[in-house]
């Protein structure tokens, strides 16, 4: 892809996270391939996700059904609880889950240096790893607070599926779990406020010479509709901590079924 | 190449709410608005106010309240007259749609619940009404009715279109925060499982994506706002430097950008396409298939689980005979 015309300016080599930690040693990996940035953690990722991918398409000829949506490697069965089980009884999903979880952070950490290099804030990578909780929890953490490595689920397209329905009817009815309703209403007022902010800028932009004009028609539009307008700066606050809200409150969701809660419904008549 | 330098932009101090809130540039506002300062330590606008009422605004208010004081008088109802378990068991008030398609026959027997929902379809579109009035004074292009109409499309679907399609009300949610919950369970055991819908699971695409998309968007835009990157109508018309971060920051990430324009139409569509993929959704279930597992099944999408048979799975569940139905789910009435 050619490089965007203000590209150059910005491309500067240093101030990367592995200088900062090793101490003044170049990153060997401080360049850039075709638009992507490289570095120390991006080259950190590539080998974990070609190390995953390469296990995965292993155990998926083992396995032996390699349709896009039916392909799937399983968790552990039951027994082996916390230990490691054999490759086509587990072990290739505890391979490919921990290669994935690596690659996980270091993209993380590869979000970090290219922030530091455009002197931004770190908001992105901040929210990517509040993302990732939501990986770390369903895959690595409730297991080890359960006890089994079975209590992950599978990785592949329908029968991660079948683990969602079947998980929901495990603990009764997730619906009655008060978790799954915060995280619901945060998903569906989140995009509602998508939907409102991104009509707003469609709707306004490139109708008058001056932005300002633009900008306050917005505003008293929002303050006529629904009588408060939260501002350019602030929609984007709002849009962000509605993020994290709906987050946190899908990590209780799942962290406390089975460990805390065995039966939602139950949970309502607790005496 | 030139030598490429940045254009000028003046450095915020840290988010400070917009300067310009009390701004009118069509000269149509009326009223004079409140400032609540408190939302200052919350880096957002401090006017609050004035709201417009105007002739859709109040039909559309009218309905909704009549609705709510049908629901509230439903409640009461229920709970024999009695306002403290009105209060107690708020959750568990469910007005329940009629069997059939007709009128019903009894408030109880599902007229409070077409009262109700007649009630607050006029409102939602009376809303529309006032949307396209207030977009029209405010030379808005039409994008935020249109995303109303696709929320009043998939609540159409859902308690309109497909009760129409199958023949009954009383496959459409009851009225109530308990009930509403309950629905979504039944509905899909009822339907055979609709996570293997692919319009549902395209749904959760949207909807997740939604999640994703304003986590990105908006951590973007605060990560790079001392840059001025948040005057999103400036940065359309010419661009500074906090939008050449913003931008930037995603090629290098993942190879591909947006721009200050094109990043709202990805967040309109996604936002959209969840309500237009679950009416879809909604609309095909019982049309397409009666049991969404053994549609994916016979399509490939799901591995068969255990040995069910054709005939025993596309049966649909036979309705409850009468005589075994609990009078409607009420709860007992106060001093019995």
């Amino acid at each position: 892809m050619a490089a965007l015309d203000f590209e150059r300016y910005y491309r500067k080599p240093g101030n990367t996270l592995f200088q900062a930690i090793v101490g003044g040693a170049q990153d060997p990996f401080d360049f850039w391939a075709g638009p992507f940035y490289v570095g120390f953690f991006g080259f950190v990722a590539v080998v974990a996700i070609v190390l995953g991918v390469l296990v995965l398409f292993t155990a998926v000829g083992q396995y032996g059904d390699w349709d896009l949506l039916r392909a799937n490697i399983p968790p552990p069965d039951r027994i082996y609880g916390l230990g490691l089980a054999p490759f086509l009884k587990g072990g290739a999903w505890q391979i490919v889950v921990s290669c994935a979880t690596v690659s996980f952070f270091a993209w993380a950490l590869r979000e970090v240096d290219i922030c530091r290099k455009l002197e931004m804030g770190f908001h992105v990578p901040a929210m990517y790893m509040l993302a990732v909780s939501a990986w770390l929890i369903l895959q690595i953490l409730r297991p080890l607070a359960m006890g089994c490595w079975c209590e992950g689920f599978d990785l592949s397209f329908s029968s991660h599926l079948t683990w969602v329905s079947n998980t929901g009817f495990k603990y009764m009815n997730f619906y009655d779990n008060p978790f799954h309703a915060y995280a619901v209403l945060g998903f569906f007022l989140t995009a509602m406020v998508l939907a409102m902010h991104g009509s707003a800028i469609l709707g306004t932009h490139s109708t008058d010479p001056d932005p300002n004009v633009e900008m306050r028609r917005e505003d008293s539009f929002w303050r006529d509709y629904v009588g408060y307008s939260t501002g350019e700066y602030g929609i984007h606050r709002l849009g962000f901590y509605l993020v994290v809200y709906t987050l946190i409150m899908s990590d209780l969701c799942i962290f406390t079924s089975g460990t805390l809660v065995k039966d939602w419904v139950q949970f309502w008549h607790p005496f | 190449m030139a030598t490429f330098i940045p254009a000028a932009h003046e450095p915020l101090e840290d988010a400070e709410p917009s300067h310009l809130d009390v701004a009118d540039p069509l000269g149509i506002r009326v009223g004079k608005a409140t400032r609540w300062e408190f939302l200052r330590n919350l880096k957002v606008d401090t006017q609050v106010g004035t709201i417009w009422l105007g002739t859709w605004g109040a039909a559309s208010t009218a309905f909704f309240l009549a609705g709510l004081l049908v629901f509230f008088l439903a409640g009461m109802d229920q709970t024999g007259g009695s306002l403290f378990l009105l209060i107690k068991y708020f959750g568990n008030i469910n007005l329940a749609p009629p069997d059939g398609l007709g009128l019903a026959r009894s408030l109880r027997g599902g007229g409070y619940w077409q009262i109700v929902l007649g009630f607050w379809a006029l409102s939602t579109i009376f809303w529309a009404g006032r949307c396209i009035e207030r977009l029209i004074r405010h030379k808005w292009r039409p994008f935020l009715v249109f995303a109303w109409l696709s929320a009043i499309f998939l609540t159409a679907c859902i308690w309109v279109f497909h009760p129409l399609l199958v023949g009954t009300w009383s496959d459409a949610p009851a009225l109530g925060l308990n009930s509403d919950l309950q629905w979504a369970q039944n509905f899909s055991v009822l339907w055979g499982n609709l996570y293997y819908n692919p319009w549902h699971q395209l749904a959760i695409f949207f909807l997740f994506g939604s999640a994703m998309l304003w986590g990105m968007h908006g951590a973007t835009i605060l990560a790079t706002s001392s840059e001025a990157s948040h005057h999103e109508d400036a940065e359309i018309k010419n661009m500074t430097s906090g939008s050449q971060k913003a931008i930037l920051f995603w090629r290098w990430t993942m190879g591909f950008n947006a721009f200050p324009k094109s990043i709202h139409d990805w967040l309109w569509w996604f936002a959209v396409g969840v309500v237009l993929a679950s009416g879809i959704g909604i609309l095909s279930t019982g049309v397409v298939t009666n049991n969404w597992y053994a549609w994916a099944v016979d399509h490939g999408t799901v591995a068969q689980y255990g040995p069910m048979t054709r005939s025993a799975i596309n049966q649909r569940p036979r309705p409850m005979p009468p005589e075994l139905l609990a009078p409607s789910g009420y709860m007992p009435a106060a001093g019995k």
